[in-house]
């Protein structure tokens, strides 16, 4: 198959069309002539050719373990010990009859992962690099052979550095628990370093941890169905989320009002009522005259406002500051805050705040003084009044006033200018979002989420819902989706993966790892009063963001990096592309990769990463292991399960960190190490294995399926399911099941017969938000935020420090998840079967370009050629490529017109919510500010 | 046609079609990944609309609205076979070994490259022109158009094979090559004005979608409807009444059927695409979709005695038709018939 060519495929059609004309073609005719076509024909005994390629020895129950938020549940046909087909299980439960189902999930990829299991893009044995990295030059290794070089240089590393020179990069537990449990275990084991991808990634929401105390909570699919009016912002389901993307289509075909806030006319719009093409990276500015309106026109919810916002929270007006009882009370604490009364005319604590919070783990359910209930309390929204404080009288006003003030500035003919949508199109939106409040719904994406000020385009598209009273009711809301963060399960995910508990655990957010390690030059000084470089150095110091190895830090002023005195060493990657992914892909490649002394990659395919690492293993395929999958956008769990035999040389990630521990610990390292707690805690790897695989109870965990079970065991949301037995009714095997409840730190209750939908805890169970105030946050009083004028949702950006003409967006696609399945040859069939990058006609012919052409897509960062291809549907001033090709594709990374770009709001720490959290809270490694030329290829016009 | 005792029939919501191809890719991988002649072949294949089709073209041979005269009836008229090279594009085969060298040894490449190599303006793939559709920005459009086999009624296939090898199965009026007695003549090729049948120059016959047959004898959905995550797809037979599929085509007769004016009566139905308005050159909003009526009446039609004018009635009523059910939400029987809850909703094959 792989000689396969055009000149092949003529001559063989040549040769076909030979043999036709020389058989004995007329025996048959002569024999029984078919009297009439259309119905009785006499020789249907051929017809078995096709019965017989549909049969097969076994099926079985998987997924894939990718980053696509689907979690889908897959049979594999086996015949002959071949995976031959695929096909969705089709057999998640029906939450409710009202709702249309979670059948079939899936996608074109899914059906297409057997290519992977046998194509030559499968990583077989282990291999270890012989010539230049990245040069393609592989030695085969045994097993025995990987594992002691790994062994010698960690010890190497432990000996002379430390522990905290190791480091691990995996990504999205939820897509396969087992995978990154494991080698956050051993990580935890040996005092390794654990790196975030959340943030790194981009696809975290800033303006959730700051505004709601959450990481991420969004409702699943299903819900969208219970929305009467949807705004899709930067949110691009039909490409992005296939097996959910029906919901949106079926809202739309059930009257629900369906508006398209995306620069491109894209898939996902071609479904909806109204396209409104925001100019890009304006979507700040677009929120924020939607809510001029609903304020002006005063239709918001005050009563929604007063009890579940910070809007009737004080404010003071001599420093811009919440009043806190510690102003006003000797002793007092700066954690509880005041709302006015109307009723008695006066400041009275506000109830829920952070300073009322019982100690311990948080309750399901308001109590006590830390409630959202309001009692007799009316908390005014407007007006200005005095406060008596320890320093004299103060004015204060409610955090309301200074919104409308603030909101002043961003009237719709102001932002008309500045978004290129007209006027009364964003006043129309504004008012029938109100009006189908509190059914109405923001579902947001990448789209706006990727650009350096996204926490203030958060912020500024959660103040809309928030006005309306949408946030905590079913079918409304702000509803983020970008990335599999969610690990629904996620309390016995880190007691599994981290034994020694998590406070005495290394974490590290990766963007600043990246950022110091590969001595990124800040290039966005001059958007802040002092250069970015001194805030990371100042929040380093202060203990807001922790930089591994621990080292000293100090900024240059001249370069505009920021150095650490200390280097990692080595390299951990599994279940994830680190190189093909990361942002400054050429300081990483020039400047990072240098001081790695080992690049251990863990996979079953030959990715960039892989191809760039010092060792790679052979990981079994998502076929030929146990393993677990959740995901945001259901609420269900299920299994992989080996449906074939582990191919070739691989063993499953979990099989391989137990061979490396058996490996390490061999070499007899025992080791001081003082831990993030302070703690200083005695590490002895003669005991890794036994360490290693066993329970939180003393169970054996050592077998894939009792990991898996462990895993299961140890989560609320899962404790009584089972994947250790077939038949039975609570088996994950048998059928995906429904999480049994909600764990504390979700936002709202699994109820049956109903989609899951957010913070109705909060409206519901009047639980208190865990923000600083107790409630959503949109006044944020911390000093940077001040200096910077962003304490309210404000619009910025975009930002053009590249001084090119066109802005550079790099969507997820239909096409591929990632990197993976960007390089499956039956996928690129379906494509142009090689990179392509998008301009519009006007661009294009402006340029002199032509489709299919050759062309050089460049800016100071870097450059890489592609092949162009000429789209109407997308705006001038942009260029366009679906993101993840491999390095060996391009010759060079997608990532190249890429730099770091640390926002200071991002590394604050300190302050109620914002306190750095693996996943939770970290600066983003964004990239939609990017901006670059495109050239016919090997010109210098 | 007396001899036909039953038909199955396919009906597609092109309101819910998200052109994911998953439907594509599960045909493929159960039909048509077999030896080196299949591989250009999707007996399923999705289509952006406006566009050129797969193969390329393909619109251009059938008849003129209106006429009832397919031009492929006289076999002196017969439309010229389509080019593997120009009109379907080869498929490319990737130098994976020379890159990845995943079982040890020396890489000689460093770039994965796809040959033949599509180059210059006239390269072509079963969905090059994918997204890209007609029109300026802000008002260009484009739909999903996903395609099967029809098993018209009248399959001029059937008739231009001069071996008698196409027929049509008395008992559900599947259409099929016979892939002992087909000799690759390829008139059935040229007498298809919908294209889907496909030479395998490989085994020298030519070969078609089989509308999942193994699995119809079973009661189960063919795998483009089953494993079609937009759930758009419908299957049943002609005659039961009882099927949603029939009521949408014949209570609230809301689909259509593709290229009607070909003459073949396919046994495939859509329902065609609504689309957000266009904007005015004040920039206000246009007060209807931005497809033009006329676009999608040049496509779909209920017979093919319709005139262009009768096309474009018949898809404003639709459009009507179904602005007016979406008001009344679930209380509509229309609606609850198109959300299908359940996907028992939409495979009903007894």
């Amino acid at each position: 198959m792989s000689d396969w060519t055009r000149r092949n495929f003529l001559k063989a059609t040549v040769a076909a069309l030979g043999s036709t004309a020389t058989s004995n073609a007329f025996g048959l005719f002569f024999l029984e002539p078919v009297d009439d076509p259309l119905g009785a024909y006499p020789y249907r005994g051929w017809e078995d050719f096709y019965r017989d390629q549909f049969t097969w020895d076994s099926t079985g129950r998987t997924t894939h373990g990718i980053n696509c938020t689907g979690s889908c549940s897959w049979k594999g046909y086996v015949k002959n010990g071949i995976l031959f087909k695929e096909e969705q299980y089709a057999d998640f439960p029906a939450i409710s009859d009202q709702l249309p189902s979670y059948n079939p999930r899936g996608c074109q990829k899914g059906a297409n992962y057997k290519e992977y299991i046998y194509g030559p893009q499968r990583v077989k044995y282990p291999l270890m690099r012989v010539g230049a990295r990245g040069e393609g030059k592989w030695r085969r290794a045994t097993w025995g052979e990987v594992f002691n070089a790994i062994a010698d240089q960690m010890v190497e590393t432990i000996t002379h550095s430390g522990p905290d020179a190791i480091t691990f990069f995996s990504a999205i537990p939820a897509k396969h628990h087992l995978t990154l449990a494991g080698g956050f275990r051993f990580a935890n084991l040996i005092g390794g370093v654990v790196c975030s991808f959340y943030d790194w990634y981009c696809d975290l929401p800033p303006g959730e941890p700051m505004t709601w105390g959450v990481q991420t909570d969004s409702c699943e699919s299903a819900d969208w169905f219970n929305s009467d009016y949807l705004i899709m912002w930067g949110s691009n389901v039909v490409e992005t989320r296939i097996p959910d993307a029906h919901f949106y289509t079926e809202a739309r075909m059930k009257g629900t009002k369906i508006v398209s806030i995306h620069p491109e006319y894209n898939p996902s719009t071609i479904h909806a009522d109204l396209h409104v093409h925001v100019t890009p990276g304006t979507d700040g500015h677009l929120a924020l005259a939607m809510s001029h309106v609903i304020v002006l026109e005063a239709l918001y919810d005050a009563a929604y406002l007063r009890q579940f916002t910070d809007m009737p929270m004080l404010v003071r007006n001599d420093n811009n500051k919440l009043l806190r009882e510690s102003d006003v009370v000797a002793g007092g604490s700066d954690q509880k805050f005041y709302f006015w009364d109307n009723m008695t005319q006066q400041a009275v604590l506000a109830p829920g705040t952070l300073g009322e919070k019982p100690a311990g783990p948080q309750p399901t359910s308001g109590q006590g003084s830390w409630t959202l209930d309001l009692g007799n309390v009316d908390p005014a929204l407007e007006g200005n009044y005095t406060v008596a404080t320890l320093s004299g009288n103060v004015m204060v006003l409610p955090v309301f006033e200074r919104l409308r003030d603030s909101l002043a500035d961003y009237s719709p003919v102001a932002m008309q200018s500045v978004t290129g949508v007209q006027a009364d199109i964003i006043a129309q939106v504004a008012r029938e979002f109100a009006v189908a409040a509190p059914r109405a719904r923001v579902i947001e994406g990448a789209g706006t989420n990727h650009y350096y000020h996204n926490d203030l385009i958060n912020r500024a598209q959660m103040l809309l819902p928030a006005l309306c009273g949408c946030v905590g009711h079913p079918g409304g809301g702000f509803d983020h989706y970008v990335g599999q963060e969610k690990l629904w399960a996620e309390e016995g995910f880190f007691e599994f993966a981290f034994p020694l508990s998590r406070a005495r655990q290394r974490f590290q957010n990766t963007t600043l790892w990246t950022y110091i390690h590969g001595d990124v030059a800040s290039d966005v000084d001059d958007l802040w009063p002092k250069d970015v470089g001194e805030y990371i150095v100042e929040s380093v110091n202060n203990g807001w963001m922790p930089v591994w190895p621990k080292g000293n830090i100090t900024y240059d002023p001249l370069s505009r990096t920021v150095n650490n005195d200390r280097s990692p060493e080595v390299l951990f990657v599994w279940g994830a592309n680190y190189l093909n992914q990361a942002k400054g892909n050429m300081d990483v490649l020039a400047n990072l990769y240098p001081k790695l002394k080992l690049i251990v990659d863990i996979n079953s395919r030959m990715d960039t990463t892989a191809l760039y690492a010092d060792i790679v293993l052979p990981a079994a395929s998502w076929y030929e292991q146990w393993n677990l999958s959740t995901t945001d956008l259901h609420t269900f769990v299920h299994p992989f399960t080996p449906v074939i035999p582990q191919q070739f040389d691989s063993r499953t990630d979990w099989r391989i960190w137990k061979g490396l521990a058996r490996v390490l610990g061999r070499r007899g390292l025992i080791y001081n190490d003082t831990v993030p707690n302070g703690d200083t805690i005695t590490r002895d790897l003669t005991t890794l294995f036994d360490d290693l695989t066993t329970g939180a109870h003393g169970e054996n965990i050592r077998g894939d399926r009792a990991a898996c079970q462990h895993l299961l065991d140890l989560s609320p949301e899962t404790n009584g399911l089972t994947i250790r037995k077939r038949r039975s009714a609570n088996s994950i095997i048998k059928h995906p099941q429904r999480f049994l409840q909600a764990s504390r730190d979700w936002t709202s209750d699994i109820v049956d017969g109903e989609a899951y939908s957010t913070f109705r805890r909060m409206t519901e169970n009047l639980r208190p938000l865990t923000t600083l105030v107790g409630r959503q946050q949109f006044y944020i009083d911390q000093d940077w935020f001040l200096d910077f004028g962003e304490q309210l949702p404000v619009a910025k950006g975009p930002i053009n420090v590249d001084d090119y003409p066109l802005r550079w967006l790099t969507p997820h696609g239909r096409w591929s998840i990632h990197s993976t399945w960007r390089d499956a040859k039956f996928q690129l069939r379906l494509q142009r079967g090689r990179p392509v990058v998008y301009l519009s006609p006007p661009e294009a012919a402006q340029r002199g370009l032509a489709d299919n052409e050759l062309v050089e897509v460049f800016n100071g960062h870097g450059s890489f050629e592609a092949h162009l291809n000429i789209a109407p549907r997308l705006p001038d001033n942009v260029a366009m490529m679906y993101h993840g090709w491999e390095h060996y594709f391009l010759n060079n990374g997608w990532q190249t017109p890429v730099t770091i770009r640390i926002k200071p709001t991002e590394i604050v720490g300190g302050y109620g919510q914002l306190k750095f959290r693996l996943n939770y809270w970290g600066p983003t490694g964004n990239q939609r500010d990017t901006r670059v030329e495109i050239r016919r290829a090997g010109g210098n016009a | 046609m007396a001899k036909i005792q039953r038909q199955v029939q396919m009906l597609f919501d092109l309101n819910k079609c998200i052109g994911c191809h998953t439907c594509t890719m599960a045909c493929k991988t159960m039909w048509t990944d077999r030896n080196e002649g299949q591989m250009y072949q999707y007996w399923n294949n999705v289509e952006t609309m406006p566009g050129l089709g797969y193969p390329r073209n393909w619109e251009e041979s059938g008849a003129t609205i209106g006429t009832c005269q397919p031009k492929n009836d006289d076999e002196a008229a017969l439309t010229p076979l389509p080019d593997i090279e120009g009109d379907y594009g080869a498929p490319w085969e990737y130098n994976y070994g020379e890159v990845l060298k995943t079982e040890g040894g020396n890489a000689s490449r460093s770039v994965v490259v796809p040959f033949p190599s599509p180059d210059g303006p006239d390269a072509y793939a079963s969905n090059w022109d994918e997204d890209v559709g007609v029109g300026a920005f802000p008002n260009n459009y484009y739909f999903y158009l996903p395609r099967i086999c029809n098993h018209c009624s009248d399959p001029p296939c059937v008739s231009a094979c001069p071996r008698r090898s196409v027929y049509k199965r008395e008992e559900d009026g599947v259409v099929l090559i016979d892939q002992d007695r087909c000799r690759g003549y390829r008139f059935c090729v040229q007498g298809c004005p919908y294209k889907k049948i496909y030479f395998n120059p490989v085994t020298g016959k030519s070969e078609k979608c089989i509308f999942c047959y193994p699995r119809i004898e079973q009661g189960e959905g063919n795998f483009c409807v089953t494993q079609c995550v937009g759930r758009i797809r419908w299957v049943s037979y002609r005659d039961n009444k009882a099927s949603n599929l029939y009521k949408l085509v014949n209570n609230w007769r809301v689909a259509l059927r593709l290229h009607p004016e070909f003459g073949t009566e396919p046994n495939t139905f859509y329902i065609p695409p609504m689309s957000p308005p266009g904007y005015l050159a004040n920039g206000d909003l246009d007060s209807k979709g931005r497809i033009p009526v006329s676009v999608l009446a040049r496509m779909f039609g209920d017979n093919c005695n319709q005139t262009l004018a009768q096309r474009e009635a018949r898809i404003e009523e639709i459009f009507d038709i179904l602005e007016t059910e979406r008001a009344k939400g679930m209380d509509s029987e229309l609606v609850r018939i198109l959300v299908a809850t359940t996907d028992t909703e939409q495979v009903q094959l007894t």
